[in-house]
């Protein structure tokens, strides 16, 4: 009996991305020896999450509410959209605290080879907010990778003809890297986004 | 064991949280898959090496029947201005998924690795019409070389000369053969110019592929043939 409850909850911690069989082993005699209200706690956390989290309405990251807490917030730049792959994506630019407007997160990335298409992602309802809305500027922060840039230069493409500025976040090398290191693309791409001093 | 070869990136896919599993094309075991760790944080030695298209020397290490994992992958071409591009990149995606897809892993071929090399190299430097007529030479030329290409000289059934192309059937039919069978949807009328280009496409050597230029109507005409070859016999849906 009470293996086969320790198995279970073994089995069902290694479905999360990077726990193998020997964290889950960990984490399941870890939450055995826990007190039973600190466990129920995180059981409930994750019972809360799925039922009352869904995206938002307008920009796609995870709210409890019709609206996220960003896109209701009256004092953010409601005419700048910084579009995102994933609401994490969201969460770590949010972290850097210099950007103050809105968001537009697209549930991933084109990516012809898989057979993922515009239509796959939250592309139609971000050119319906650029339509609907009196928007300026839309900063494009997918990932500096294959797909990012297929999305990217996708969205562009779409945006374009409705005059609205168009800007991709900056490539180059990481603070604290070594050139040395760096590998051509990222280089050449450094090279091409130089700025004067 | 540690194994040392070149290979072009041909997608990759995330796994777990920030790992990747790279596949290859490479000329001594063919199309392999392969496992790099963390290449996404931003220190990572990978650099933009593990991105589709990317012709590189890489190291492997790993048990047989494995997936071995990348240990080293140093640059040779990155291929970038073609992945830059939305339309090359959905092309050349479209022609990687006809690869994956009819080509088992784990097989060496040496000559499929020099053409697909070869046609990189002559997009790269081309302008983006002859990128698209380049495009549909691979296609062409990558069914002929696995022996799915459809047969447009003669018919397919009794070798008589014919001008409609049944995709259904995947070959021309003449009027003998065609009568009376059921084939899944109307034909497409090839002409002379039609076939001249297309032996053209499988013979010619890869360097001199730049100089076939067609007309436009002709690269639409086998573009819709390829196209309905690949949906209805392959099965791969554009």
């Amino acid at each position: 009996m009470h293996k086969g409850v320790i198995e279970n909850l073994i089995n069902e911690l290694t479905r999360l991305p990077g726990i193998g069989r020997k964290t889950a082993q960990r984490l399941a005699f870890f939450i055995m020896a826990m007190p039973k209200e600190e466990a129920i706690s995180i059981a409930e956390a994750i019972r809360e999450l799925k039922e009352r989290a869904r995206f938002c309405r307008e920009c796609f990251s995870i709210t409890e509410d019709d609206l996220c807490s960003i896109c209701s917030d009256p004092k953010r730049d409601h005419t700048r959209i910084c579009v995102v792959e994933e609401p994490s994506n969201l969460i770590v630019i949010e972290r850097t605290g210099i950007y103050r407007g809105l968001y537009h997160v697209l549930l991933g990335a084109l990516s012809p080879v898989d057979g993922i298409t515009p239509e796959s992602l939250k592309i139609r309802e971000l050119i319906e907010r650029v339509k609907r809305g009196n928007i300026s500027e839309v900063i494009i922060a997918t990932n500096p990778n294959t797909k990012g840039e297929a999305t990217a230069q996708y969205i562009s493409e779409q945006l374009k003809p409705m005059g609205v500025r168009i800007t991709r976040i900056a490539y180059g090398l990481p603070i604290g890297g070594d050139i040395e290191f760096a590998d051509e693309v990222t280089l050449t791409k450094a090279l091409e986004g130089r700025r004067e001093l | 064991m540690l194994t040392r070869t070149e290979g072009i990136v041909l997608k990759n896919q995330k796994h777990g949280e920030a790992d990747l599993i790279v596949t290859y094309l490479t000329p001594d075991r063919g199309i392999i898959k392969a496992f790099a760790k963390s290449p996404h944080k931003i220190k990572s030695r990978f650099g933009s090496s593990l991105e589709p298209l990317t012709h590189s020397r890489i190291s492997l290490f790993g048990k047989e029947q494995s997936i071995p994992k990348i240990t080293q992958s140093d640059i040779i071409n990155t291929f970038y201005r073609l992945r830059e591009s939305y339309d090359d990149l959905i092309n050349i995606s479209r022609l990687i998924r006809v690869m994956l897809s009819i080509i088992p892993e784990d097989t060496p071929n040496k000559r499929l690795f020099n053409f697909f090399l070869g046609i990189l190299n002559l997009m790269d430097s081309s302008t983006g019409d002859q990128r698209h007529i380049l495009y549909l030479i691979a296609l062409i030329r990558l069914l002929a070389m696995t022996g799915y290409a459809p047969r447009l000289n003669k018919c397919g059934r009794c070798g008589k000369k014919g001008i409609n192309f049944y995709p259904g059937a995947g070959t021309i039919l003449c009027d003998g053969c065609a009568g009376g069978q059921e084939i899944k949807g109307p034909p497409v009328r090839v002409n002379g110019d039609i076939i001249n280009f297309y032996s053209h496409s499988i013979e010619w050597p890869v360097q001199k592929l730049t100089r076939l230029r067609p007309r436009k109507e002709l690269l639409s005409t086998l573009s819709s043939i390829m196209e309905r070859h690949l949906s209805q016999n392959l099965g791969i849906r554009p």
